[in-house]
């Protein structure tokens, strides 16, 4: 009876090393740490990831599976308690003036309290739509902290750049609206 | 059962205290309990631009009269579970209130046993060799002159 006590908890001692052992192994294969934001420091032009947002005006959903592929799109991350995001807001309403009828101009609203972002779209003048991304997903899949974050997707679906240096704005500008 | 006696006295004196604590949340208590989005901290350990905007939001709905509940509600739709310090009381969350529960348990249980076991099972005594014959007959003569 003592042999056999020992032995099953000899098995379920080895049973609980095996399963946390299986979990860390899950964990390693399934990190998803892959972002849009590292494939283009290697020099790739991954597809943009999709997501199914509620926009912040109230009216309705962004599904960007509907607009990949359409048209040529810029996704700007934002939050209203970024300061830098108000600059580089205004410069991509000042481009929607120009570019408005070729390209998509998608705010995303991340980690941020959605009546304070819309105060400060009206305060600051932004007028394209913005969806709510509350939890910070979407904007981890494209590259996380820091904001403002912006990206470039082509006519085709694929990301072709994500702005960097104040420069590159009209030159992806110009890119995406040929594609 | 004193030991359950205790625990239903304190119980009885926790609860008034977390209902008064719901009603009428303060503002470091929830500082204290959620989390800044953007630093992996709580709210009363940062000082970064989105920490400061849910304080603001957190001091606004203390000031309306709304309770704990409605508040961290609020923060969670706007935010999502990871808002907040505790893990969830639902989904996969729950694990993280009921392990170490469990494990107190299990190894209570494993502890009791193993006590309950060494103060009940001895092990049985190992039968006496037979005494050597000529020896038995000496202690029996020692024995006797002794009582003599």
């Amino acid at each position: 009876m003592a042999r056999s006590a020992r032995l099953t908890a000899q098995a379920l001692a080895v049973a609980v090393v095996a399963g946390l052992l299986a979990l860390l192994i899950w964990r390693v294969v399934h990190d998803d740490t892959a972002t849009v934001s590292k494939a283009l420091d290697q020099g790739q032009h991954p597809s943009a990831p999709a997501f199914d947002l509620e926009r912040i005006d109230g009216k309705g959903r962004i599904d960007l599976a509907a607009v990949r592929g359409k048209k040529p799109l810029v996704l700007d991350f934002w939050a209203s308690w970024c300061a830098p995001c108000i600059h580089e807001s205004k410069r991509l309403e000042a481009a929607l003036k120009r570019y408005g009828n070729r390209i998509a101009f998608i705010g995303v609203d991340t980690k941020d309290f959605s009546a304070d972002a819309r105060s400060w779209q009206r305060q600051h003048g932004i007028t394209y739509p913005s969806v709510h991304d509350g939890g910070g997903k979407v904007l981890a899949k494209w590259g996380g902290l820091p904001i403002p974050r912006i990206f470039f997707v082509a006519r085709s679906g694929k990301v072709v750049g994500e702005l960097i240096v104040e420069e590159d704005l009209p030159r992806y500008l110009r890119q995406i609206a040929a594609s | 059962m004193k030991l359950l006696v205790l625990v239903c006295l304190a119980a009885l004196v926790a609860a008034p205290v977390a209902r008064a604590s719901d009603q009428h949340p303060t503002q470091a208590e929830l500082e204290g309990e959620v989390m800044c989005p953007v630093c992996g901290t709580t709210l009363d350990q940062s000082d970064s631009p989105a920490a400061q905007q849910i304080k603001r939001v957190i001091a606004r709905r203390i000031a309306a009269g709304d309770t704990k509940s409605e508040i961290e509600g609020r923060l969670v739709a706007n935010y999502g579970d990871a808002i907040l310090a505790a893990p969830p009381h639902h989904g996969f969350g729950l694990l993280a209130w009921w392990l170490p529960i469990v494990g107190i348990l299990a190894a209570a249980a494993v502890v009791g046993a193993g006590a309950w076991r060494w103060s009940h099972v001895r092990e049985p005594a190992a039968p006496a060799a037979p005494l050597d014959p000529a020896l038995e007959r000496r202690v029996d003569d020692e024995l006797r002159r002794y009582e003599a």
